[in-house]
């Protein structure tokens, strides 16, 4: 029983000493935390506040939640600021790292009320952002920078309104300073509505100071309020006009002040004014000119700016007064005729020539194109050709020459010719009777000594250019450019003189180019292939091609180009190049004209002929001439083409030894493949197969089995004519079967017939059937074909075997 | 190649006969070479060579003698200092 007491006492004492212990206090606490008895857990955390680690953090947490629950804003900050208090107490490292969790939900709970406190007052605004800036943010991070982007959006307000009474009071800098901030906090609060009236804001009180702005790259600007854009874009109108700018004055106008109102039309009658100030200077001026024209006080200088100034001032007039706009573009055409004469009159033919071809369409006047000729014919005689002009200057000159109407158009400047009558039959110009109307002096009819060669006009012309560029350009290499390019042009013009039968303007390439006229060309050669199917108008077009590529021309010049980049890869002996250009897509383009599909042939054909020539043992030309087939696949000319070239490849090569006999079979397989019924390709390919066999029969090759996989793929092929031509083979199993039987050897064993060897009662070993494989392949292979009765089969064995004629049975 | 017309000295409409009258008369001058004189004479006296040469005469255009431009418009001029640059004050 004593015992039992004592054990009791223990026990209570025991108990009473755990109970004691710190962390059975804790658990003690957290059981009152979860309970949500707040206070008692304060009350038991207090007791292990410096013998617990997880005792302040707790106790903190605690404080935390009462502090949330209370009503008013100062008796939270009272709250909160005790849990900061509390860092005072804690001396463990442990115990700090777990409060600080807590200490940032205070400081942020305290940061908030700040900030509703602040009534967007911008001292308190800053001082609260220093405040978070300063504060521990373990785990909150995120929600302070998001009541840090609070603060800045409030502060933007903040100092826009501030700005705003301060531009009020007409403190202008003051006032931009306060729109500074605004923008500052406004983008890094995203506050773009305050940014955008901010900087317009700006500008106006830029503009009230009388100082310049730049609204160029300024799109913050358009961005603003309606009325604040409305305000600084007139304030800015009137400041430019101010300042002389009309230009600007009247583009800010006509883009942002839309709108009608008295204050905007005294806007535009400034502008106007101006205009009409302007427009009274310009005729002035003209007028001034004019004078000194004709008082010859205008030197050719002054008369080039003056004309070149005319269109100008006739644009800017055209919106004053289009009345006057049209009087002085009528005085153009005067000017420019003064002006080219002037220069052709002191030989400055580049200066002509630039002159006449700025004029609108001068391709359409004979005379200026008469004057454009002889502008360039006197420029080149004069030695100016450079590698820069070239091209224009030949272009004009031959463009002009082959015109006919420049020709005939010159005869009405003189007298001399009124005896003569001039015939077009000859002309360069055209190649039909295709003028819609000449004048009476102009005829279709015979040559003779009173009815005229236009045509022999023309080449009289051509023929004295020519010598000039032939002889006189000193530099070679110019002379190279200039005279292929002079050639070029030409052939390509004749071309197309000799199709059309239009009476339209014939230009060089170049020309047509140059002035916007090609497409009309081209246009007019797809037309005459529509009608006639000529694809040799095609071909005259495509000098003439730029970018009109859904044009006949266009096409015919791509499926001509497939063809060229194949010539060209054939000179290069690139078959991977043929290869990938070998598209149904590319064939069918060329398969689109008749004629350019039947060149294919020839082309190919004389582009390896002419490798051919270069060199007669190419074998990498075999793999390119395969290709070639493979593009235009019914090409008898170039299988024909390039079975004999590999025969003549592999017989020199063969001979020469540097090929072996199952490489010259291999390729002569293909010559065969290609042309199966040409006699000296079967005759070649036969005798290869016989050395080949021979070379397995003597153990002179490796290739056993891929020559058989040959001689059995000619089994199954054997043209006529390689069965005419087969003989070599038969006489060779007969050669050797005679050899056999004269060593005494049973032939017996040869023939596939088992009767045979059970006859003679042998085997064969394996050289035997070596010998049985290559005479079994040269009578498959021979012409003497046996026959398929078994009884003439034993006949003819008994034969061999010299056994009586008269069978057992 | 030189100008034949201008070898020869003649105008661009003379007839034939003049043609050889000035061959002989600038062969007296000796101003240009024999040779120079004979292939322009024989130019001017071939039609098709001759209208060669008429082209590199620079045709001409037609066109009116200019008359000094009038003018109705009149200038009235705006004092710019009296427009009102508060007419659409946003801030009032």
């Amino acid at each position: 029983m004593e015992v039992v007491v004592i054990l009791i006492i223990i026990g209570i004492i025991g108990y009473l000493i755990y109970q004691s212990l710190p962390s059975a206090k804790f658990k003690q606490a957290q059981a009152h935390f979860n309970a949500k008895n707040f206070f008692e857990a304060i009350n038991v955390l207090n007791g292990i506040f410096e013998k617990h680690n997880d005792a302040p953090a707790k106790f903190a947490e605690c404080k935390l939640i009462l502090g949330q629950g209370l009503k008013t804003n100062s008796e939270k900050l009272k709250a909160f600021n005790e849990i900061l208090e509390l860092r005072k107490r804690i001396n463990n490292t442990s115990a700090i790292a777990k409060y600080e969790n807590i200490e940032a939900k205070a400081l942020f709970e305290i940061a908030k009320i700040q900030y509703k406190d602040s009534k967007a007052d911008i001292d308190k605004l800053n001082q609260n952002l220093k405040f978070i800036d300063s504060a521990n943010k373990n785990g909150l991070e995120t929600d302070f920078n998001s009541l840090r982007t609070r603060h800045y959006y409030q502060l933007s307000e903040s100092y826009f309104k501030k700005a705003i009474e301060i531009e009020k009071s007409k403190k202008y800098p003051d006032a931009i300073l306060d729109y500074k901030k605004a923008i500052e906090c406004s983008e890094k609060s995203n506050n773009s509505t305050i940014k955008h009236n901010a900087v317009a804001r700006i500008s106006i009180c830029r503009l009230k100071l009388n100082e310049s702005i730049d609204l160029q790259e300024n799109s913050e600007v358009q961005k603003a309020d309606k009325e604040y854009q409305k305000d600084l874009f007139y304030r800015y109108s009137v400041y430019l006009l101010k300042k002389g700018d009309f230009k600007q004055a009247e583009n800010i106008i006509s883009t942002h002040l839309k709108f009608k109102s008295a204050d905007i039309e005294k806007l535009r009658d400034v502008i106007k004014a101006e205009k009409v100030k302007i427009a009274l200077n310009q005729i002035t001026q003209i007028n001034q000119s004019i004078e000194q024209l004709y008082d010859n006080s205008l030197s050719i200088e002054e008369l080039c700016t003056f004309y070149n100034s005319l269109d100008s001032i006739i644009s800017s007039l055209k919106i004053v007064d289009l009345e006057l706009s049209e009087k002085v573009l009528a005085i153009k055409p005067t000017l420019f005729n003064r002006l080219l004469t002037n220069y052709i009159s002191i030989e400055q033919y580049g200066n002509a020539i630039d002159l006449i071809q700025k004029f609108p369409k001068f391709w359409d006047s004979p005379e200026l194109l008469k004057n454009l000729g002889i502008c360039c014919y006197g420029y080149t005689s004069k030695g100016l050709l450079t590698e820069k002009n070239y091209k224009i200057v030949l272009s004009g000159w031959l463009t002009a020459v082959y015109s006919d109407n420049v020709i005939i158009k010159s005869l009405e400047d003189t007298s001399w010719d009124d005896n003569y009558t001039f015939s077009l039959a000859e002309s360069i110009g055209s190649k039909y009777s295709q003028h819609e109307e000449v004048p009476g002096n102009i005829n279709y009819d015979v040559i003779s000594e009173s009815n005229i060669s236009i045509g022999a006009t023309q080449r009289e012309l051509l023929q004295q250019f020519e010598t000039i560029i032939h002889k006189e350009i000193k530099d070679h290499q110019l002379s190279i450019l200039v005279n292929d390019f002079y050639d070029e042009e030409k052939e390509a013009l004749e071309k197309v003189v000799n199709i059309l039968a239009t009476d339209t303007l014939f230009p060089t390439p170049h020309f047509a180019i140059s002035n916007g006229l090609n497409n009309e060309i081209i246009k007019e050669l797809d037309s005459d292939y529509e009608e006639y199917s000529n694809e040799e108008a095609l071909e005259a077009g495509v000098p003439y091609i730029k970018n009109s590529t859904s044009s006949k021309v266009y096409q015919y010049f791509f499926a001509n180009d497939i063809i060229d980049r194949i010539k060209s890869a054939i000179e290069s002996e690139n078959s991977a190049t043929i290869k990938k250009l070998n598209t149904n897509e590319n064939k069918g383009w060329i398969n689109k004209f008749e004629n350019l599909s039947t060149k294919v042939e020839d082309s190919l054909f004389n582009t390896i002929a002419n490798k051919i020539s270069e060199d007669d043992e190419n074998e990498a030309l075999i793999a390119v001439m395969e290709e070639c087939i493979a593009f235009s696949i019914n090409n008898e000319k170039l299988k024909h083409q390039y079975s004999n070239y590999v025969a003549s490849y592999c017989i020199s090569q063969v001979n020469e030894e540097t090929i072996d006999n199952y490489k010259a079979l291999s390729l002569m397989k293909g010559a065969y493949l290609r042309s199966p019924n040409n006699p000296r390709i079967c005759k070649n390919f036969i005798t290869l197969i016989r050395f080949n066999l021979m070379d397995i029969l003597n153990d002179r090759t490796r290739k056993e089995s891929d020559i058989s996989k040959i001689l059995d793929w000619a089994k199954r092929n054997m043209s006529e004519t390689f069965k005419e031509n087969s003989s070599e083979l038969s006489n060779a199993r007969k050669e050797i079967l005679g050899q056999l039987k004269a060593s005494g050897v049973d032939i017996s064993l040869f023939e596939d017939n088992n009767l045979a060897s059970i006859l003679s009662g042998h085997s064969l070993n394996s050289q035997g059937l070596k010998m049985k494989k290559i005479l079994t392949y040269l009578r498959d292979l021979g012409s003497i074909q046996e026959t398929a009765n078994p009884l003439d089969r034993l006949r003819q064995l008994r034969q061999q075997l010299n056994l009586d004629d008269d069978l057992p049975f | 190649m030189k100008n034949p017309y201008t070898i020869l000295g003649v105008s661009q409409d003379v007839e034939r006969a003049e043609i050889m009258k000035a061959q002989m008369l600038a062969m007296k001058d000796k101003k240009y070479s024999l040779q120079e004189i004979q292939i322009a004479a024989k130019q001017l006296l071939d039609p098709a060579k001759r209208l060669a040469a008429d082209f590199m005469f620079p045709a001409k255009i037609k066109a009116r003698r200019i008359q000094i431009i009038q003018s109705n418009l009149v200038y009235q001029d705006i004092n710019v200092n009296e427009l009102n640059e508060n007419a659409f004050d946003s801030i009032i």
